[in-house]
């Protein structure tokens, strides 16, 4: 049946860097008229940069785009807009102030004779657009009333309005219920039924198994294969997503592992993360994986007490202990070197020294007043320690590269005399060199009697530095590796899901 | 020909770098020079004088919006506080007999924690300290009325209006001492405490500064207290000044020192530059009388002045952040 199905769309030899990078090498990709296609890779594969050629966000650098058999340009949204290609991301692009109708028409509000917006026109035809679709919302409400199911069914609507020949879903149901996800469903296979086409993101092997006809597998921006769905089981498309042997880039582990220094029994915040548990000792590197969105950020967060928790207690040493504010954490000695350096970890409009100093500002006082030299000498030590590369410590942080900035955020608490150091991507956005000094760095703590937490999306990054590895998904942890079990299989295995 | 303009360069550049370091009191001294030429009577010790003694109640207030700015808070209803203090102190003092120290005690006290009461709303209840800090000024300026039945409250004993009139050994005017040990006991402050620190890690970057360990919603209230406390301050040097609790004498107070504030460029961290910022705002004002400017363009003169200063602020730190 498929052969005798028309192609909407074709790919063909896409390829796109970023300075830096190559985002995408030749890519293929086959779309036909009224098929439901996912396009599933890791972290990284190109899949969201893929996407946003296609809706002309990006220009792509070579390759050829076909859309009916002819070749197209796709110069901009609006070239997309005109070939009936809409793309709905997997944050939201409505405005929550205004009414579902006025989002579905947004920019283009039918107009009376006195170039008024015709209200009544509009919520007609929204009404029976979502009729049409099966969408049971009431045009003339707030979006901000809606759930965030709902608000994705307005998305949907809004492109279908726009007569949309391929509708293009990246991780729609990241945030989503079961229930609202097979209301998702239900819409997708209408879309499918009226003839239009949908391209499916989705790290979720279920989903794929469940809605598409057709998979095309991407890995570090290039294609590896299409699929039809009922031709290969969920393990062969998941080796095909791994691939790639692993490169020595990371220093040899010696672990000597010392006493319990955390716990954690039955942590949860209420919404996302459920009865996460686990253990720590002093000199251990524990890994956490898992797929964006899987919830190990927030996991940190609530142990670090950046947020609420829901529940759960913790034990440091021990000894239990209530951690409700960042400042407890501290007192406990933990440290968090976050994902986002530059608005979570750094003051960047001061200077480096006062960056290093902003925890422990204690430790650079005499006589209860803040010492320049004490803390310029302090700063000082840590640069050649850290080696980290800058003019002088008086360099205001944020005109520092990436991995200084992030050297300079450990040495922040380094001299907080944090035990427990948690690191949420360390290495995200550094150059190789710079990964390499961090690598070694957590590697010299773990030895000094600390315990780290490593929280990373590079599987492989975590399989060089960690004694253990935690796999989390959609908020729990679904498995737990030691050194001697580590493969990309299984830890891919786990952060989709589990195997049953 | 070379050489000469390779010359002219190193001459921009130290100028350039001079500039760069001094940045705002570069102004405010070539404002002093250009007036001084300008007007025979501006440079003169009585009008210096002067101009000290009108700077200083706009410039202890703008001392607690520098540090309600750094935390990344505004402040609009300090003029509100200055004309409520003004009166209750004049109050307690005329109509109740206090002891004028007393009478001052109390006022600032309470300008220091009305204002962290309304710092709380603001840091926990989350509203938006502008909004928060409008209302207030509308509360206040009912409260000044009701507190004085709408009429001055005179004759304040002259041991009070020494605050703002006296002179130390006969030449340095009494508020003009207050006016910078307030600004070096601010300024010290915010350098070489732990919680100056934190201020300014408050208003630069929230989010780090509270996953340092810092409670921003204390940094923030006490701040408002500080700002508090300035302006109750700033309310009693005003009472001296005019020997009477004027109920409507506060009204431009918050704008003129918030202006003072921009004019420094708070955002480089600095109490001292709010200082610059006030001295600059007052030789204008005093300096535009001087040369005899009808009071409409005067008005005109400094609001474009106060744009121009803050524009060259911008310049220079968008150069130096390059």
């Amino acid at each position: 049946m498929s052969s005798k199905q028309e192609i909407f769309l074709r790919l063909d030899g896409i390829s796109k860097s970023f300075p830096g990078v190559k985002a995408l090498s030749e890519v293929c990709l086959t779309v036909k008229k009224g098929e439901i296609h996912a396009l599933v890779g890791g972290n990284g594969a190109g899949k969201s940069t893929l996407m946003k050629i296609l809706s002309g966000a990006y220009l792509k650098d070579a390759g050829t785009i076909f859309v009916n058999e002819k070749e197209t340009e796709i110069g901009s949204p609006r070239v997309a807009e005109a070939l009936g290609i809409s793309i709905i991301y997997q944050e939201l692009n409505l405005l929550l102030g205004l009414t579902v109708a006025e989002n579905i028409y947004l920019g283009r509000r039918p107009k009376n004779a006195l170039k008024m917006i015709d209200w009544k026109r509009m919520n007609a035809d929204a009404g029976a657009l979502l009729q049409r679709l099966g969408i049971d919302i009431n045009p003339r409400a707030k979006v901000s009333t809606l759930s965030i199911a709902q608000q994705q069914l307005v998305e949907i609507a809004k492109a279908m309005s726009i007569d949309a020949r391929l509708v293009i879903m990246d991780e729609p149901t990241s945030s989503l219920t079961t229930r609202e996800i097979e209301l998702l469903f239900a819409l997708i296979r209408r879309l499918k039924a009226q003839g239009a086409s949908v391209i499916f993101i989705s790290h979720r092997m279920d989903e794929i198994f469940e809605i598409a006809d057709r998979v095309t597998v991407m890995r570090d921006g290039c294609y590896i294969g299409d699929f039809d769905t009922k031709e290969i089981s969920r393990n062969e498309l998941i080796s095909l997503m791994i691939g790639r042997e692993m490169k020595q880039q990371f220093p040899a582990r010696n672990v000597r592992l010392g006493e319990e220094l955390l716990r954690v029994e039955g942590l949860s915040d209420g919404k996302k993360i459920r009865d996460v548990s686990f253990s720590l000792k002093r000199g251990e590197v524990l890994g956490f994986a898992g797929l964006v969105g899987a919830g190990r950020t927030e996991v940190m967060r609530l142990l670090f007490g950046a947020d609420k928790k829901h529940g759960g207690k913790l034990w440091i040493s021990g000894r239990e202990v209530r951690i409700k504010q960042p400042a407890q954490a501290i007192k406990n000695r933990l440290g968090f070197v976050t994902e986002d350096r530059k608005s979570e970890g750094l003051v960047l409009t001061m200077p480096l020294k006062m960056n290093v100093s902003m925890v422990a500002k204690r430790k650079v006082k005499k006589r209860g007043f803040l010492n320049m030299r004490l803390e310029r000498e302090v700063a000082e030590g840590y640069v050649r320690e850290l080696s980290i590369v800058t003019p002088s410590v008086n360099q205001k942080a944020v005109f520092l590269s990436g991995g200084n900035q992030q050297k300079v955020v450990l040495a922040k608490w380094l001299l907080s005399d944090s035990e427990i150091m948690i690191l949420d991507e360390p290495t995200r956005g550094i150059d190789v060199g710079a990964k390499r000094d961090i690598y070694e760095i957590i590697n010299r703590l773990a030895g000094e009697g600390r315990a780290i937490i490593v929280v990373s999306s590079e599987t492989e990054e975590l399989m060089g530095v960690c004694d253990r590895i935690i796999v989390m998904s959609e908020g729990r942890i679904t498995g737990e590796l030691t050194r001697g079990e580590f493969s990309q299989k299984r830890i891919t295995e786990y952060a989709v899901g589990g195997i049953e | 020909m070379k050489n000469e303009s390779l010359n002219n360069k190193g001459t921009m550049a130290v100028l350039k770098r001079i500039w760069d370091s001094m940045g705002v009191w570069m102004i405010c001294i070539l404002l002093f020079i250009a007036l001084s030429c300008a007007s025979d009577t501006f440079f003169s010790s009585t009008n210096l004088i002067n101009i000290v003694r009108q700077i200083a109640v706009t410039g202890i207030v703008a001392l607690g919006a520098t540090y309600v700015v750094l935390a990344g808070e505004i402040d609009l209803s300090q003029g509100g506080i200055v004309a409520f203090v003004g009166c209750g102190c004049a109050y307690m003092i005329v109509e109740l007999g206090m002891n004028p120290a007393i009478a001052i005690a109390i006022s600032i006290l309470f300008g220091a924690v009305f204002m962290s009461l309304i710092g709380a709303v603001i840091a926990y209840l989350r509203v938006p300290s502008f909004i928060a800090t409008l209302g207030l000024t509308y509360v206040m300026d009912g409260a000044v009325l009701l507190l004085t039945n709408s009429q001055p409250i005179p004759n304040l004993p002259s041991g009070f209006t020494a605050i703002a009139r006296g002179y130390i050994a006969g030449v340095v005017p009494i508020a003009a001492v207050i006016l910078l040990v307030a600004f070096i006991i601010g300024a010290l402050a915010l350098r070489y405490t732990s919680f100056g620190r934190n201020v300014v890690a408050v208003g630069e970057n929230k989010q780090a500064a509270k996953l340092s360990g810092i409670n921003v919603e204390f940094i923030k209230v006490a701040s408002f207290a500080i700002a508090g406390a300035c302006s109750a301050l700033g309310g009693i040097v005003l009472a001296a000044r005019l020997g009477s609790g004027q109920p409507s004498s506060g009204s431009d107070v918050s704008l003129m020192a918030l202006a003072a504030v921009f004019v420094g460029g708070a955002s480089k961290g600095s109490v001292m530059n709010t200082l610059a910022g006030t001295l600059i705002i007052g030789m204008i004002n005093n300096g535009l009388n001087q040369i005899g400017l009808e009071a409409a363009w005067k008005s005109m003169a400094l609001g474009l002045i106060i744009i121009v200063a803050v524009i060259l602020d911008v310049a220079r730190s968008r150069r130096l952040s390059k």
